[in-house]
């Protein structure tokens, strides 16, 4: 694992960290300021609507971080250190997913956190909270499975990564219904509503018509890490690293 | 002696840039200059070799494998990128020490002590990269290539802003390891360099192979070469008629008050040409040699072909 310990301790810059970590608080803040009159069974429905609905600056987080797996090593030319190892490159695939993913859930962890002191600080303690872990982790994983290839593809990834979460993710999944089969983000919701029973309507709007359930949802979410998996590997082996 | 690495008519293009054109060519164990101008190919030959960049066209074999292909070629092959780019936050044992445990070196810890000392690092080896001198980073990524003790070992331009002290112990190393068998391969655009390195060159130009063979040929190439003189004068037209008599120079032109002097020899013009002047009284006010660069030996050995 010395690759993924290497690409995640370059990823995890203290500024990067705090300026992410800032940025995925975005629903506890929101939550925070949201719930002040509310009562505590308001309060659980609120949560999930919130962390739902909100919850995207994680993805951008996410984004930003995951992207730069291995994007930076090629921009910097520090890429020939790392590729030219002996290392198979599926393993060098799962190393480099296996690093933005914990990057990721590190960050979301970050955020989550602070959704967790705002329900402890408005007298709602830990029970709203804990099921959205789920959703923070089952997406870091995600999006790791996605935007550690594109960043690895594509100079302009940061670029292209926004583009699906906001014409994709967010347009066209409510549009075309089909397609929130597709959507990493509702995926991960689905797995953490699978858990919350008391799951908000704007969660349940977001979610469309993806079934909510744990078991599907994880499925689903092995399906994107091997074909992020797959991609990697083949564009590590088909592709100029340089 | 086989060759380690057969480059098999190789042509790497980006879009409509060629930047190499249809290399075949063999090296075998020892040093060989990678020699030619900025932007003559020398770099995508390198990352095409070790497989950094598909190539275009052709194969590429190292100790019979495509390292495209086969990953574990990678125990037996290392690579000083150009780059000045190392992982500033690093200190200079460490980042030899990732390439250790990436590399799977056995006995890490000792392998990274002895070549942080080949390259001569021990003192500054607890310190960050980023506070490291251009020719440090250079030594710090010669370590890092030898920590797993490569059979075939790529350098690119590993000279670049070494000292002259750094520079000579780096040309003995690498000399040592031609010795010892390896098969080193250093790109430079320097010849002088390349003549205290190996007798073996290639010189490439403009991403074609422009002469295979050893040093002494590149230089007679270079003698044989007329050189081109502009002399800003005074009496432009007396200096050119005494010019044009003089043994060695090919030919002289006037361009308004500047004498172009093309010369066989370029010494003895230097030292003909203040006597000249002052025998007829003519003030020189400017000499200035011209396609001197190793761009315009290469371009002539090509045309020459």
């Amino acid at each position: 694992m010395t690759l993924a310990i290497h690409l995640y301790r370059r990823m995890m810059r203290r500024g990067r960290v705090i300026a992410l970590v800032a940025l995925s608080s975005v629903p506890g803040l929101v939550y925070w300021l949201g719930v002040f009159d509310a009562d505590s069974g308001e309060a659980a429905g609120l949560y999930s609507e919130i962390v739902s609905a909100v919850g995207y600056t994680f993805v951008i987080a996410a984004l930003i971080l995951t992207a730069a797996t291995l994007r930076e090593e090629k921009d910097a030319g520090t890429l020939p250190y790392i590729y030219m190892r002996p290392i198979s490159r599926p393993w060098f695939a799962a190393q480099s997913i296996i690093a933005g993913s914990v990057a990721a859930i590190v960050i979301g962890i970050g955020g989550w956190l602070a959704t967790v002191l705002a329900s402890i600080a408005v007298g709602n303690g830990l029970g709203p909270t804990l099921p959205a872990l789920s959703l923070f982790v089952a997406a870091a994983i995600g999006y790791a499975a996605v935007f550690v290839p594109l960043g690895y593809l594509a100079p302009r990834s940061l670029l292209i990564g926004l583009g699906y979460i906001i014409v994709w993710e967010t347009i066209l999944a409510n549009v075309v219904t089909g397609l929130a089969q597709f959507s990493i983000w509702r995926i991960a919701l689905s797995i953490y509503a699978g858990l919350e029973d008391d799951f908000g309507r704007v969660a349940s709007d977001t979610l469309g018509p993806v079934t909510p359930g744990v078991g599907g949802g994880v499925a689903k979410l092995a399906a994107v890490v091997l074909i992020g998996l797959g991609a990697l590997t083949w564009t590590l082996r088909r592709r100029d690293a340089l | 002696m086989t060759d380690t690495i057969v480059v098999t008519e190789m042509s790497k293009w980006f879009g409509l840039k060629v930047a190499v054109s249809e290399v075949t060519i063999g090296f075998r164990p020892g040093v060989t200059g990678l020699l030619g101008p900025n932007g003559a190919g020398k770099t995508t030959l390198l990352r095409v070799i070790t497989g950094l960049q598909r190539p275009s066209q052709g194969t590429i074999r190292i100790l019979g494998v495509d390292p495209r292909a086969d990953p574990v070629i990678y125990r037996k092959i290392a690579l000083v990128p150009e780059d000045e780019t190392v992982y500033d936050r690093l200190t200079g044992r460490q980042f030899v020490e990732l390439a250790a445990r990436l590399a799977k070196v056995d006995n890490p810890k000792s392998r990274v002590g002895a070549v942080i000392e080949t390259v001569g690092l021990s003192d500054a080896a607890g310190r960050a990269l980023g506070g490291f001198s251009k020719g440090m980073k250079q030594r710090a990524k010669v370590a890092q290539a030898l920590v797993s003790d490569p059979e075939v070992l790529l350098l690119d331009e590993p000279l670049n802003g070494t000292d002259p002290v750094q520079r000579a112990h780096l040309i003995d190393l690498f000399r040592q390891l031609g010795d010892e068998g390896k098969t080193v391969i250093v790109s430079s655009h320097v010849l002088a360099e390349m003549e205290r390195m190996t007798d073996r060159v290639v010189a490439m130009v403009d991403g074609r192979l422009a002469a295979v063979g050893d040093v002494a040929t590149i230089r007679a190439a270079m003698t044989d070469k007329p050189r081109r003189v502009y002399v800003e004068a005074s009496d432009p037209r007396r200096l050119a008629s005494s010019l044009i008599v003089t043994p060695g120079v090919v030919g002289v032109a006037i361009d308004g008050g500047t004498v172009h002097v093309e010369t066989s020899d370029a010494g003895d013009l230097a030292r003909q040409l203040p006597v000249i002047a002052l025998e007829n009284g003519i003030r020189l006010a400017r000499v200035e040699p011209v396609d001197e660069s190793l761009e315009s030996v290469f371009r002539y050995l090509v045309e020459g072909r």
